[in-house]
């Protein structure tokens, strides 16, 4: 039950938001934003089994939610990454803005625990909201063409799911079997051969879209780019992950065949995003690029993770993504604060800022070197877990991802060393202050037990895993 | 039950119509006496309609076949009455189109009641001909040179179509010497070229009603001149009248004989829905865009006949409710955005979040059920006529379904940015009315109910729509 109190609190507490002063909605959003963290620490100790109830039976739809080791800190991440958001933005945006971030965050917490597929749809497109509002409102220049590609390009891919989503359940009635969109369920039915590819194509393409993988990630660099700092983060590192569990969580317990049948294709896909984005990344003058691209070259390194279709790659996927949402995250958020002092995003623009403001230089260093894959820190474990899946079987891919992490060491280097080191050329910043330290600081630190203790998520996500690993067995495909 | 107690919403309303007349011819000319008598009138329909609706319910064939009173013809009632109110709600501050306002009103959603229960072609044509010669005066009641043309250009083509549709009955009277809907599926066997084209001609006037490509030219041109209240009339009441009619016609009448009709209705679908919402996508004048809205969920609907299943005929009904309390939203914002002029444009709109959020937040939530966002009932009807063109085995009309909900998607959203823009400080805040309010508030709720859980709809319909020989 405590997956449904995390909910309607998000949900409770969004509504109240809206009917705050506005200068006081700030505080509120972050009180509320506590509670939910409180809800979800409850629940990391009781995890219990959810809620389960008929919500239309005359379409066997049921308001069914549920926690387990796959969704459990895709749950922590998003409320840890709400509260940063909501404590990095400014009190004068107002109370609509901080409703429309704890509506996010109560859409993103019913994506990451909804186990029958309408539900799941109705969140995966109740979450494409918030975003659309947050960046008409509250972005840059571009930001209402932004929100219009954010919008448009994600719900392409997601009607197209819906057809496929309806298109299972009414096979699975077929010859004989109840109309049901319970996840669990439709994972036995038996497709026509010549069916498979589309219903595949629609899922693929609605996941590969809001990740974003390559190629479809045409309206990523309007969205990064032109979103407040806070929203960015949420994108990069909440959002991006509902795209790859969608894969995780529907795609490899309905799909597995169509995935060792396709698997070589998929990889080639995943690779080069992985490849493109690092070359985009190093070749960007903007910081807030550089980053945005990062995140798409992280994304195909996790993309190819699940593709190499082994318990270990899978793991590393999911260990990642957790670990990357953190990371990308309080990157945006340490570029959101930099950009707000400088006013400006230009990295030839900056130099030697580490001498005015040494304490945000040691952040944005610990936040680089983390998504670079330092060891010591989460994302070498991602990467060492995906890496060695690929080993076993797609010797050459892994050969190019270890490439790609020299490149990535190039690319998050050269843009720290261009903004904070360098000639002092008398450029003054302020640094960071002692309130944003204060929730900087716990960021961080989550980031390094991560790093040093990552069997904390494994430990929990293997047995899920397994559970998924024994339907693909039952479905004949080897692992 | 007796035959009177079945038909009587439709005998209130026409003793409110006759009330309301001489309510005029004896205390003189009284437009809000009009309106209270044309609410009440209304109202204590929709109750009578309401509680004649139960699971047990026998159709009930009167008048030789004329009339069939059945769960399908109630909550086709519940409906129009439901946009019948509406407009009288919306019109209620507008003295200059005079007393006749509510009376026409009345007589055109009985006209539409009418549509709903009739059981032969006689019956039929009365519903089209009482539902539109009202509107036809009721749309020029507008005194500028764009309510003039309005009323004239739907009167003449109207009337044509009315023509086609009387030809077509006949033609289908020769063929099978019979009048009755009923009838019509055993004698409708052997295809003879006068059956074929009386068919095809009925089909014809009826789709002119519905606005279905291409017979949909009159629409927005008609949706712009006319009174804001008339132009959401005709949006949700007339629509429901004519898909009632449709559903009707073909599932009693041609039931055994799909092939003919079937395929050439999901072209036909597939080419509105993507028709309708593409002319939508440029639009700047609100009623316009409405219109081309209109089209293209006239398109929607026909998806739910064309599959040409129970699903269908349930999904088409259950896509009529929300559609119909997005119009009701959409057009209470725009009367009371409007203020006095006549025309809205989107940048009309533009600051109305700073000024009246509230007011903003509700068209929000309409224009997002247009475009068919979860959490609203447009939602849901869509899923709905998803299904059953899937459980039809036609993935194109599905297919139809999303390019059309895409293309929408654009015309919808630019509106609703508007919303956002800076305000222009020559143009007057709106101003809330407690009418409009009122629509306004159950429009949403209706939305949002019908997003969040549409469970008991769902049944309603399921239980309204149970023609046991579909599938």
């Amino acid at each position: 039950m405590l997956v449904v109190w995390l909910l309607a609190v998000a949900l409770a507490g969004s509504l109240i938001t809206l009917f705050m002063p506005q200068q006081s909605a700030k505080v509120a959003a972050g009180i509320i934003g506590a509670i939910i963290i409180g809800v979800y620490v409850a629940l990391l100790m009781h995890p219990g089994q959810g809620v389960n109830v008929r919500w239309i039976p005359a379409w066997g739809i049921r308001f069914h939610l549920g926690s387990d080791g796959l969704s459990l800190f895709l749950l922590g991440l998003t409320v840890v990454m709400t509260e940063i958001a909501i404590l990095a933005s400014k009190a004068e945006w107002g109370r609509t803005y901080y409703f429309w971030i704890l509506f996010l965050e109560f859409g993103s917490l019913g994506l990451f625990s909804a186990l029958d597929l309408f539900l799941f749809y109705i969140f995966w497109e109740v979450v494409l909201i918030p975003i659309f509002f947050l960046l008409t409102s509250w972005s840059g220049p571009k930001g209402r063409r932004a929100a219009m590609k954010w919008l448009i390009m994600n719900l392409f891919g997601s009607l197209f799911m819906l057809i496929g989503i309806v298109a299972v359940a009414v096979i699975h009635t077929q010859p004989a079997g109840p109309l049901t969109f319970e996840i669990s369920q439709l994972v036995n039915i038996h497709m026509d051969a010549r069916v498979t590819p589309w219903v595949f194509a629609a899922f693929f393409l609605a996941f590969a879209i809001k990740a974003p993988l390559w190629p479809f990630h045409g309206w990523m660099p309007d969205a990064y780019g032109e979103a407040p700092a806070p929203v960015t983060g949420l994108l990069a590192g909440v959002m991006s992950k509902a795209g790859i569990y969608g894969f995780l969580r529907i795609m490899l317990p309905l799909f597995f065949p169509e995935f060792v049948q396709y698997q070589t294709g998929l990889l080639i896909l995943a690779v080069i995003g992985l490849v493109y984005g690092a070359f985009m990344a190093l070749r960007q003058t903007d910081m807030k690029m550089v980053t945005a691209y990062a995140s798409l070259s992280h994304l195909g390194m996790i993309a190819l993770g699940i593709f190499s279709l082994t318990r270990v790659g899978i793991l590393g996927a999911t260990f990642q993504m957790v670990a990357h949402g953190l990371m990308v995250g309080g990157l945006f958020i340490i570029l959101g604060l930099l950009e707000q002092r400088t006013g400006s995003r230009d990295i030839a623009a900056m130099h030697g800022l580490n001498a005015s403001a040494p304490r945000m230089a040691a952040y944005f260093l610990f936040f680089a070197l983390a998504t670079l894959g330092l060891p010591g820190l989460p994302g070498f474990v991602g990467e060492y877990l995906i890496i060695q899946g690929l080993v076993a079987h797609e010797v050459v891919f892994a050969v190019i991802a270890v490439i790609v992490l020299v490149m990535a060491a190039w690319y998050m280097l050269r843009v720290f060393q261009g903004i904070m080191q360098g000639p002092d050329k008398g450029q003054k910043i302020l640094d960071l202050k002692a309130g944003q330290v204060w929730w900087i600081v716990p960021l961080a630190g989550l980031v390094l037990l991560l790093g040093v203790w990552p069997n904390g998520i494994t430990a929990h996500a293997v047995p899920s895993l397994y559970h998924a690993v024994h339907l693909l067995a039952a479905k004949g495909g080897g692992v | 039950m007796s035959s009177f107690h079945l038909m009587l919403p439709e005998y209130l309303v026409v003793g409110f119509v006759l009330l309301a007349l001489l309510g005029n011819m004896l205390v003189g000319n009284r437009f809000r006496l009009a309106s209270w008598l044309g609410l009440i009138g209304l109202l204590s329909s929709f109750v009578a309609s309401a509680s004649i609706w139960s699971h047990s319910l026998q159709p009930q064939v009167m008048i030789s076949g004329g009339v069939v009173v059945d769960n399908y013809s109630l909550l086709v009632n519940l409906f129009v009455l439901l946009a019948g109110i509406g407009a009288i709600l919306l019109g209620w501050g507008e003295r200059r189109w005079g007393q006749e306002f509510p009376v026409l009103t009345m007589i055109s959603v009985l006209g539409m009641m009418i549509l709903g229960l009739a059981g032969n072609t006689i019956v039929l044509f009365l519903g089209i001909e009482v539902l539109s010669l009202p509107l036809y005066i009721l749309s020029a009641s507008e005194h500028t040179t764009a309510g003039g043309e309005a009323g004239l250009k739907y009167l003449l083509l109207g009337a044509f179509s009315s023509g086609i549709l009387l030809f077509g009955l006949a033609l289908l009277y020769g063929a099978l010497g019979s009048l009755s809907f009923i009838r019509f599926a055993s004698l409708a066997n052997t295809t003879s070229p006068l059956l074929w084209a009386g068919f095809t001609l009925t089909l014809a006037g009826i789709f002119f009603k519905l606005g279905i490509v291409p017979f949909h030219m009159w629409v927005p041109d008609v949706y712009e001149g006319s009174p804001s209240a008339v132009t959401q009339l005709m949006a949700f009441g007339t629509k429901v009248g004519a898909a009632a009619i449709l559903l009707r016609f073909l599932d009693w009448g041609f039931y055994l004989s799909p092939q003919w009709w079937g395929p050439a209705l999901g072209y036909l679908a597939v080419l509105t829905m993507i028709v309708g919402n593409l002319l939508a996508l440029p639009q700047t004048d609100l009623k316009r865009l409405l219109g081309y809205s209109g089209i293209g969920h006239a398109g929607f609907l026909l998806v739910g006949v064309a599959t040409h299943n129970l699903d269908g005929a349930r999904a088409m009904l259950f896509y009529l409710l929300p559609y119909g309390f997005a119009v009701l939203g959409a057009f209470a914002v725009l009367i009371l955005v409007a203020g006095n002029q006549d025309t809205v444009t989107i940048s009309d709109l533009k600051g109305l979040a700073g000024r009246r959020p509230l007011m903003a937040a509700f068209f929000i939530i309409v224009m997002l059920s247009f475009a068919g966002i979860p959490l609203t009932g447009g939602f849901v009807g869509k899923f709905y006529l998803l299904q059953a063109a899937l459980f039809a085995n036609q993935p194109g009309l599905a297919i139809g379904l999303v390019v059309g909900t895409l293309l929408g998607l654009g015309a919808y959203l630019r509106p609703v940015q508007a919303l956002f823009s800076v305000a222009d400080e020559s143009r007057a805040t709106p101003v809330w009315t407690v009418s409009g309010a009122v629509v306004l508030i159950v429009a949403v709720i209706g939305t949002i109910g019908l997003g969040v859980y549409p469970t008991p709809v769902v049944h309603l319909v399921n239980q309204s729509a149970n023609f046991f020989w579909l599938h």
